[in-house]
């Protein structure tokens, strides 16, 4: 099933919630939105899934309007963030629910429904729990609950909105991978929304980075992290470091020590981005723009080290990270002068500049 | 228990601007049928407690309401009043106190007796209180020997309103204090506080429209209440005639505009009540909300 | 050195007053309500069984208890249709008059059961405001009573269920919405059993305090013997005939029942705490 979200706008008061937003999905996609909180990825799930309505545009499933239809009739499975459990269910009438509420002439008989359940319950693996009421089980158990009981109903789409937010740390980690391999197995079109990027860098066929609203940037994970078109993609998909400067022919100018005015028009100012692994550390002066800097702390716990340092010539403080070998080899310590580079550096010229 | 439910707090109400309202339809039978019974069981005795107090007039209705026998009775219930709602109030704060502030064995069943009174019948109140200090009872002997009178006096009013409102501040402070917990009187304690001043400074200004909410329902019942009274009251015109009887001796009497208009009196009361108690359940969810606030 | 006594502080919290708030409790309930409840055991005790079982079994009696029940019964019953779709109404819904309707509700708290008694009386009487309108007897009938304990059971239901209406999460009918079920199936399978202990419960104290309750009855039942009298009321008949043993024994069945109630009521808050509650 695929899902096209045409031109949708949604306001809530003074507030934009969503501006003009299209994105296409296609069949069997595992999509990730990511954002901060407010910028509104979770009001479009929520506009997929007809919990809410759109105040324009239109969301298509498989080519068909589908923006005025009912949400009981969307056939979309959605994951609450909480989980949204009835509590006064056991485990199994939690699952079973969506059979048991259709229409008589499509309902399930009694054993078909108890079989269904069943399997999708050796699914999420808490076959021991179906007697279980939903406040006798622990986080993560509870989200995989959630996610069969969506399951049951045979959604053509699975919603998920921030699945994995509750729970803590390493629960996390193999729930993800475990949802990764559920939809490789079923293959069915899914969008999930998260605010955490290590998340939708691992799980997600494709990001769609939103903003304020609006999508900054939709693309491969590897795109995404390895070319981001804004400095809020940039700096919402990782750390990075700061280089002030002017722009001149071919690159940025953050060195301290040129002088000012040289060419002709008054030189744009712009921001360079370099992430903490392409800085490099250097005992002395390779040439080209290297900046003097003091070791100011390091942290050596696990395979990478992390440095931070401190300019020389501004006064800001910079991160470098290494592997464990590299930095054994350069036997650095705290306190000694050093002369760094940033092996890449992402420019992102404003609009209105023109070369 | 059954008398009141106490008021909840910081209770945040869910935004619900995505939950679809269904049809205006059905929206506005369920307030209609809703309404109606409110019309039906709360608005019409109200507005006929006033029009038949005026019915005969304004001159009719002054002279009841400032007959002797009338203002002895209104002076009696605020006497009795007096008496047993800072009684019952002291009573709640020493009660939450112990149970919210300590462990100890019992304490369900300590909370269990406190809500006692509200599952007795005011009658039962009343009965009890005839068989401890009536001429046959437990009591009898010594009471006529030192020539005492509980029973068709004050003291037996008195016990039996006790009696009937003892749960209503412990009810409300219980559960209070039990959600606030004890850290602020704890550190109160650890900076040099004593007891005394823990409770005046800390504990005090954290209950006190919650004590206040439970006052202000003690005292509704305490002068409206009528079973318990009845019985250990002896009728007695201008001496031991509260409110609620003098109303039911006037009705008997069928003098129906006069009984109405003290029964309008009660009621003006009772009005009193529910506005003082909205405004107090606004001004502890105000409190609340800004406890959480600055957690 | 003063090792006793730190134990104690450390078991006991490093709060003061412990043994006098709960000293003092504990002497207020044995005075005012342990020591005068046993007295209806004591004097029930001193009767003989043959002589209690006569008085509590007389068929005046009974009569009594079966409309004492059967009227408290049915008024909790339209307090707990009503109370739910009042809450509901109160939480879901935004009309004009909204806050001063919510504030009404707790009417019956505050108004003395005396003044609602002879105000439901002249409502209900064949030429009352409303009882003009009907075609049949509502005061001095069954129907009278079954009306004064509406009235007086009616914020119970109301009050419990409003809390637990408004602190509903609204995923869950989003949960079930998009599980496939209608608006009706979502109230009867999602909400209703959310609301159901509460909503018991709040009869359950509807129901205990319209057994007990008799100012605003006695007014409008009439108190004829076997058709419209109800059991306090043939507590006070007892003792106005200065029968002080066959009103304390009809006290001690009423509150035996009582207990019983307080104790029903207890298991089934203790009951849904269990079964559903976030430990």
């Amino acid at each position: 099933m695929s899902i096209q979200i045409k031109n949708v706008s949604k306001r809530f008061g003074q507030f934009t919630a969503l501006d003009q937003i299209d994105i296409n999905v296609d069949t069997g996609e595992l999509i990730a939105l990511l954002g901060p909180s407010g910028s509104g990825k979770t009001s479009l799930l929520r506009i997929i899934a007809g919990l809410e309505a759109p105040d324009h545009g239109s969301i298509l499933f498989h080519g068909e309007n589908i923006t005025s239809v009912n949400p009981k009739e969307r056939g979309v499975g959605f994951v609450f963030q909480h989980y949204a459990l009835f509590r006064h269910m056991t485990v199994f009438d939690n699952v079973a629910y969506g059979l048991k509420v259709r229409p008589r002439k499509t309902r399930p008989g009694k054993q078909e429904i108890k079989e269904k359940v069943k399997e999708l319950l050796e699914l999420v693996k808490l076959e021991a729990f179906a007697g279980r009421y939903p406040s006798q089980l622990s986080g993560g158990q509870r989200q995989r609950v959630a996610l069969a009981r969506a399951l049951a109903v045979e959604p053509r789409v699975l919603l998920l909105d921030e699945p994995f937010g509750a729970l803590d740390a390493k629960v996390r980690k193999e729930l993800r991978r475990w949802l990764r391999k559920l939809h490789d197995e079923f293959n069915i079109t899914s969008i999930f929304v998260t605010h955490d990027q290590e998340e939708a860098l691992d799980v997600a066929d494709r990001i769609v980075v939103m903003n304020q609203g609006k999508i900054e940037q939709q693309g491969s994970p590897e795109e995404v992290y390895e070319h981001p078109v804004s400095p809020f993609v940039y700096d919402f998909l990782g750390n990075f470091n700061l280089f002030h400067g002017r722009l001149k022919e071919g690159g940025l100018d953050y060195g301290q020590e040129q002088a000012e005015g040289e060419r002709g028009s008054e030189p744009l100012k712009a921001v360079g981005y370099a992430r903490p692994h392409d800085i490099t550390i250097h005992r002395e002066d390779i040439g080209g723009e290297c900046i003097k800097a003091v070791v100011h702390y390091i942290h050596r716990v696990g395979p990478v080290v992390r440095i931070e340092l401190k300019r020389i010539d501004t006064g800001e403080f910079l991160e470098s990270e290494m592997m464990k070998e590299v930095f054994k080899e350069l036997k650095l310590d705290a306190g000694e002068q050093v002369y760094i580079k940033p092996r890449e550096l992402k420019v992102f010229i404003p609009e209105d500049y023109s070369i | 228990m059954a008398g009141h439910v106490p008021m909840t707090y910081g209770e945040t109400s869910v935004s619900r601007k995505t939950v679809k309202g269904g049809s205006p339809l059905i929206k506005w039978a369920a307030i209609s049928a809703a309404l109606g019974f409110l019309l039906l069981f709360l608005v019409l005795p109200l507005m006929a407690i006033f029009v038949q107090a005026f019915e005969k007039g304004l001159a009719a209705y002054a002279a009841a309401v400032s007959d002797k026998d009338a203002l002895s009775a209104i002076k009696l219930t605020l006497i009795v009043a007096a008496i047993s709602v800072p009684l019952n109030a002291f009573f709640g704060i020493a009660a939450a106190w112990a149970i919210t502030k300590f462990h100890f064995r019992g304490k369900n069943l300590l909370m269990t007796i406190i809500d006692l009174p509200f599952a007795v019948s005011p009658v039962i109140a009343g009965l009890i209180f005839v068989l401890m200090f009536s001429s046959h009872g437990l009591f009898g002997d010594f009471l006529f020997r030192h020539d005492l009178k509980i029973i068709f006096a004050l003291p037996g009013i008195v016990l039996a309103t006790i009696f009937v409102t003892l749960p209503f501040t412990a009810r409300e402070l219980i559960p209070l204090m039990q959600s606030q917990g004890s850290a602020e009187e704890e550190a109160s304690m650890t900076l040099g506080a004593g007891g005394f001043q823990t409770f005046w400074r800390i504990t005090l200004p954290n209950i006190k429209w919650g004590l206040l909410y439970g006052i202000i329902l003690c005292n509704a019942r305490a002068i409206g209440e009528f079973g318990a009274v009845s019985v250990v009251s002896g009728h007695i015109r201008g001496m031991t005639n509260t409110m609620p009887l003098h109303i039911e001796i006037l009705y008997n009497e069928y003098q129906f505009s006069a009984a109405f208009a003290v029964a309008s009196l009660m009621s003006l009361l009772a009005i009193a009540t529910l506005v003082i108690k909205s405004l107090l359940e606004r001004a502890g969810k105000e409190q609340a909300g800004i406890k959480e606030l600055k957690e | 050195m003063n090792k006793k006594g730190k134990g104690r502080a450390g078991r006991k919290g490093v709060l003061p007053g412990f043994g006098l708030s709960l000293g003092f409790t504990v002497f207020y309930l044995s005075v005012l309500v342990l020591l005068p409840l046993s007295t209806i055991f004591i004097n029930t005790a001193g009767m003989g069984w043959e002589k209690f079982f006569k008085t509590i079994f007389d068929p005046r009696v009974v009569a009594s208890y079966k409309l004492s029940f059967g009227s408290s019964l049915i008024a909790g019953g339209i307090n707990t249709v009503f109370g739910i779709l009042l809450a509901w109404v109160l939480v879901r819904y935004q009309f004009p008059g909204k806050k001063l309707i919510d504030g009404l509700v707790d009417l019956p708290f505050a108004l003395p059961t005396a003044v609602a008694g002879i105000a439901l009386t002249t409502l209900y009487v064949p030429d009352g405001w409303i009882g003009r309108f009907l075609g049949f007897k509502v005061a001095f009938t069954p129907l009278g009573v079954i009306i004064a304990l509406t009235f007086i059971g009616l914020p119970f239901v109301v009050r419990m269920v409003q809390p637990v209406l408004q602190n509903l999460e609204p995923e869950l009918e989003e949960a079930s919405a998009s599980l496939g079920a209608g608006r009706a199936q979502t109230f009867w399978r999602v909400i209703f059993p959310e609301l159901l202990p509460a909503a018991l419960g709040g009869f359950a104290l509807a129901f205990a305090r319209s057994l007990g309750e008799y100012g605003s009855v006695v007014f409008i039942s009439g108190n004829m013997p076997m058709k419209t009298e109800i059991t306090p009321l043939l507590i006070m008949t007892k003792l106005e005939q200065y029968d002080y043993a066959g009103a304390t024994a009809i006290a001690a069945v009423m509150l035996v029942i009582s207990f019983i109630l307080l104790l029903v009521i207890n298991l089934l808050q203790w009951w849904s705490n269990r079964r559903y509650l976030e430990n």
